[in-house]
């Protein structure tokens, strides 16, 4: 019976995969056709089947207490599968998903079901890519199958798999998976006489033909998910934008709208359509483009698509000569095509244009028939359960568990951009302490639109806010919107670390230089994490890891900041502060206190480093116990334009300490500011005011008892207390005290310093 | 003189033509595809030369991206220049030098930019005794590579022309856009007009005065390529390997250092390379060249002053002095990063490194 049983290995969203399997299903006429997806959705395949506009995805989803999972599976017009599930039911045969449902542990951390599987066998495709002289997979692909001869592509197909799994080891997961989807082939081949096409990733296809010849054919069941796992999937529609978005190895093949036009009207077209595209799109955005730069780039297209043995120009041909016309200059990044995934920080404007212009912008939608998402009857529910369907304005007091119910169902409706939800006052991520809230809540005629374009993002409010959540964490990459965002994670209620939000987290904290933005981030989680009862995030793992990379981050770049003698920068003084109270407090996610020290030993004694920052880092080592010299530090930095910036760092980081001890710091401070000149004096006035700012009154008053006492006596609350005087009083007896003073001298009436 | 082969003294470094006579021979011999007019090789067969094909014994000699020789290859085939920019080290010359090998047969052509290059190094001189006693003859004219190239129709290269004062770098606009060299100094026939298979290779380095401030006129005559160091840590780190223990092997030391060494070592640049987002790169050239010449120091230092393998805290000191240079910025550069990065990761080698911190000078 195995002569009945054609099994086509594609790789996913490949329109020349698309089209070999509709003239395989037209060929064959098989009786049925077994496709690589969710086979919990089987009763729902009428559903998928209506006549949406592409792409959408089944939206799949597993949450547990603890966490949610999901995970979407992608079609558009050019998928394979969806050739296959058309095309099949047209022609009136048996159409089935045969494998494992996306809650299962086989997919756990995977958010594309249609990803390629390549991290499994690198070696054999990066020999492949070299022996073809190309940068990448991808360039690979479109070299064998999408813009090669058509004749042949089937053997060529088998044996490019052939080949990448003869040499990669299958992992537990794959083995799993495979072993489920033969179970279904094997059941189908019992049940008809019929030819039988199994569609599936390339990478599964040999094991699949080994594996359909032997055991049962009974039909298996769809596996039911564990206990206390609310499990469901649905219909979303989807976009070019996200299918392009996956980064990394989650990725599929990139720029959907090349692969659309190479789907609609073949390669030569596709090439025209998209030069087309792109010289709009840039000139669209001001960039010069001239009609000689596209002869040119026309000429290399053709030269690079000749040289490469290909019959008609190619994706990368293409882009190599618009990219090789365009740009004259050096540029900072690689060409994103030569290298895969997302793009980096510093890529030549030029070229995100082009990028974009071949992620195209198209937007699925679903048919009218399709069921609403569940996310609309949740928010419904959930409205309702807690009071909030009607129009009002709302006082919530956090502190009562029904009001921080419906707060955060109110924030994760916010964030999820609902129209009609307004919050008009409450906590914010800075210091102020506030347990209330205020909202103002109106019916609004967008709202069942929103939610059901918001039903893509998740099955609850709850895992759809999540969605966001790592959705700006992903785009930001600026840590002065993750401080916000962060903020927002505890509103929402969902401060748990995933996968992808830790990574954000530390490719977005890696990739600062802004000290005060990483020490803002730090201290937003150091708070929550330490003492948040109200939003009950204290101990999140989330806060953990933002502390963890933040700490680490700060030291890296305090020890590097090199400046002029300038105004105290308090940004990095609260960074440096806050990473004084982490490692005090979560000794357990931050480097040791003697790293620590050491490193503020470094800066301290670091000529170049500016002085608020020398200060500061004496501070440092200074409440770690470190053995300093404070007096020396001080009198090293005497200089009338450091020595205020100084004392702010200083007092910033270790005003205990300061006040603990019985002269030191004080003492020498005033000798040397009594050493000052009037203008010297004068020139550092405002940053000495800036420093004894730090102390709070009562401190203040402190100081100045010493000061007096060490002067001989006298009444410290002359010298603290603020007199209400005319400013040109003040100057005019200060301009008369130096005009008999000049007298004095003159004649020589002055002794020694006294007068 | 009749034996030449046994007679000619060995040079330290033959031109790549003479270097690969063979593979060169060979991809003649064997091509078939049509090669555009005045080059030696067809644009196929040139990039096999540079890219390498086991399977016809011809050696891989860049490690780059392939699309990029393709890119520049078939510039070249076109009216217009090729560019190739990048930090310092990242092989740009022996690119050129390569490309100049497998189009033209010939990759001695070279101008060397420089403050002090003139016209006269560029495009021709005379010989001031023959000018003396016949006057301006073509006989008296000393052909500079450019003229030469324009005359036997093949490619010149330009070694680090941003160094070169700007109306140095557009004397080049002519011979670019309208393929012709004017002499005017002759009488008779004045004009040298390019033959079929001229073209320029350029090389720019960005640590230098940058490429932004070409004339636009000559910028729009060449195609820009940006060669980047190598993005792939195991090709970068297998080449360090090879390069580090033919060096060693020179020098007569007979254990290269161990690969997890080198791990280290070449993990240890590519950080630094990458700086951080403060700008905070090293002034000194991390390149995978610098690498391996630490690579060779650590080797030499672990043979012969202490009759053993290398590990990985001889690294600090080799770097202390190759790579941080004469730098006290570059050097406190070193000592955040050993001391913040290295204990974060795993390995001994990472902790011998972190061990060996101390030995930073200052």
């Amino acid at each position: 019976m195995i002569e009945r049983l054609h099994v086509q290995g594609v790789r996913h969203h490949s329109p020349a995969c698309a089209r070999l399997v509709a003239e395989r299903v037209e060929a064959l006429r098989p009786a049925a056709v077994l496709i690589e997806g969710p086979a919990d959705f089987n009763d729902r395949l009428d559903e998928l089947a209506l006549e949406h506009e592409l792409p959408v995805a089944i939206y799949s989803y597993a949450s547990t207490d603890l966490a949610v999972r999901r995970s979407w599976t992608p079609m558009c017009d050019y998928s394979p599968e969806w050739a296959a599930l058309t095309k099949g039911r047209r022609t009136g045969a048996d159409v089935k998903f045969i494998d494992l449902p996306a809650w299962h542990d086989a997919f756990a951390g995977i958010e594309n079901r249609y990803s390629d599987a390549e991290k499994r066998y690198t070696e054999a495709t990066d020999r492949l890519c070299r022996a073809f002289a190309v940068d990448n997979t991808d360039a690979l692909w479109d070299h064998l199958i999408e813009i090669a001869d058509p004749e042949g592509l089937t053997e060529r197909l088998d044996q490019y798999f052939d080949l990448v799994r003869g040499e990669s080891e299958a992992s537990g997961t794959d083995t799993e998976r495979e072993a489920y989807m033969a179970r279904w082939i094997r059941a189908a081949l019992a049940a008809t006489d019929g030819p039988v096409l199994v569609v599936c990733g390339g990478f599964h296809a040999p094991a699949l033909r080994k594996l359909a010849a032997t055991g049962t054919t009974e039909a298996p069941e769809v596996p039911s998910p564990p206990e206390g796992t609310d499990v469901g999937g649905f219909l979303v529609p989807y976009s070019f934008k996200r299918l392009d978005a996956f980064g990394g190895y989650q990725s599929g093949m990139p720029s959907p709208e090349y692969y659309q036009q190479l789907w609609e009207r073949g390669p030569g077209s596709a090439a025209a359509a998209l030069v087309q595209r792109i010289t709009m799109r840039l000139r669209g955005k001001g960039l010069h483009v001239s009609t000689s730069d596209l002869i040119g780039a026309r000429s290399l297209t053709d030269g690079l698509a000749r040289l490469r043995g290909h019959e008609r120009p190619g994706r990368t041909d293409l882009l190599d000569g618009l990219a090789s016309a365009l740009i004259s200059d050096d540029l900072e990044q690689p060409l994103p095509w030569t290298r895969r995934g997302t793009l980096t920080p510093g890529t030549h404007p030029v070229v995100v244009e082009m990028t974009a212009a071949l992620t195209g912008e198209r937007v699925g939608r679903l048919h009218p028939a399709t069921p609403a998402p569940p996310l609309v009857a949740d928010a419904q529910a959930e409205l309702e359960r807690l009071g909030l369907d009607a129009d009002a304005a709302l006082r919530l007091d956090l502190v009562k568990p029904r009001d921080l119910e419906r707060s955060r169902l109110l924030h994760c409706l916010r964030l999820l951009a609902i129209p009609g939800i307004k919050r008009a006052a409450g906590p914010t991520a800075g210091a102020d302490v506030t347990s209330e809230e205020h909202w103002d809540l109106r019916a609004h005629g967008d709202r069942l639109p929103a939610l059901i374009e918001a039903g893509a993002l998740g099955a609850t409010l709850g895992d759809a806010a999540q969605t966001v959540l790592e959705q700006r964490l992903d785009r930001t990459g600026e840590l002065d919107a993750m401080a916000g965002i962060l903020f927002d994670a505890a509103l929402c209620g969902r401060a748990h670390l995933t996968d992808r939000i830790g990574a954000a987290v530390e490719a977005a904290v890696a990739d600062s230089g802004d000290v005060s933005a990483v020490g803002k981030a730090l201290s937003v989680a150091l708070a929550l994490w330490r003492h948040d009862h109200l939003f009950g995030t204290a101990g999140s793992d989330l806060y953990a890891a933002v502390i963890a990379a933040c700490c680490d981050r700060v030291l890296w770049l305090v020890e590097g900041l090199h400046a002029p003698p300038g105004p105290a920068d308090l940004g990095r003084l609260d960074a440096l502060r806050a990473l004084r109270d982490a490692v005090r407090h979560a000794p357990d996610l931050t480097p040791s206190p003697e790293t620590v020290t050491r490193a503020a030993d470094r800066i301290a004694l670091d000529a170049q480093a500016p002085p608020d920052l020398r200060g500061a880092a004496l501070g440092l080592a200074w409440t770690f116990g470190a053995p300093t010299d404070a007096v020396a530090a001080a009198e090293g930095a005497a200089g009338p334009n450091r020595l205020g910036d100084w004392l702010s760092g200083l007092f910033a980081l270790a005003r205990e300490e300061v006040l603990a001890e019985a002269q030191g710091v004080v003492a020498a401070v005033d000798e040397l500011v009594g050493d000052l000149t009037e203008g010297e004096f004068l020139e550092a006035l405002p940053a000495l005011r800036q420093a004894f700012g730090m102390f709070p009154p009562r401190e203040r008053g402190q100081i100045a008892e010493r000061i007096v006492s060490l002067r001989g006596g006298g009444d410290a609350y002359d010298l603290t207390a603020r007199h209400e005087v005319d400013p040109l009083t003040v100057a005019a007896s200060m301009a008369l005290e130096s005009r008999v003073e000049a007298v004095l001298e003159r004649e020589h009436l002055l002794f020694g310093g006294e007068s | 003189m009749s034996d030449t082969t046994t007679a000619e003294p060995r040079l330290q470094r033959p031109p790549a033509e003479r270097r690969y006579a063979d593979e060169l021979a060979k991809l003649a011999a064997e091509d078939d595809a049509p090669r555009p007019p005045g080059w030696a090789l067809s644009l196929q067969a040139a990039r096999t030369f540079i890219v390498g094909d086991p399977s016809r014994g011809i050696a891989r000699k860049f490690v780059g991206d392939p699309s990029l020789i393709d890119r520049a290859l078939v510039t070249l085939a076109t009216n217009r220049g090729l560019m190739l920019v990048g930090e310092p080290g990242t092989a740009k010359s022996l690119l050129s030098e390569l490309i100049a090998a497998a189009v033209s047969g010939d990759s001695t052509l070279t101008i060397q930019g420089g403050a002090s290059t003139t016209e006269d190094q560029i495009a021709y001189s005379w010989n001031y005794s023959l000018l003396v006693s016949e006057g301006p003859t073509r006989r008296a004219l000393v052909p500079a590579p450019l003229l030469q190239g324009m005359a036997e129709g093949r490619v010149v290269r330009f070694e680090e022309i941003t160094r070169c004062p700007l109306e140095v770098q557009d004397s080049l606009l002519s011979p670019l856009s309208d393929r012709v060299l004017a002499i005017p100094e002759l009488d008779a026939d004045p004009m040298v007009f390019a033959r079929e298979g001229f073209n320029i290779i350029a090389t720019a380095n960005t640590r230098d005065r940058g490429v932004n401030e070409m004339s636009a006129a000559l910028k729009r005559r060449f195609n820009f390529e940006t060669v980047f160091p190598i993005a792939d840590f195991d090709t970068e780190l297998d080449l360090v390997e090879n390069e580090a223990a033919t060096a060693l092997a020179r020098s007569g030391v007979p254990v290269p250092p161990s690969r997890d060494v080198l791990a280290v070592l070449v993990r240890v640049f590519r950080d630094l390379r990458a700086g951080d987002a403060q700008g905070g790169r090293p002034q000194a050239v991390m390149s995978t060249a610098e690498a391996v010449s630490v690579a060779h120091a650590v080797g030499i230092k672990a043979w012969y002053l202490r009759g053993g393998e290398a590990q990985a805290g001889d690294i600090v000191d080799c770097m202390a002095g190759a790579a941080a240079k004469d730098s006290a910025e570059d050097l406190a550069r070193l000592r955040r990063y050993l001391e913040q990065k290295a204990p974060k990761r795993k390995g001994p080698h990472w902790a011998s490194l972190y061990q060996a911190r101390n030995l930073l000078p200052g």
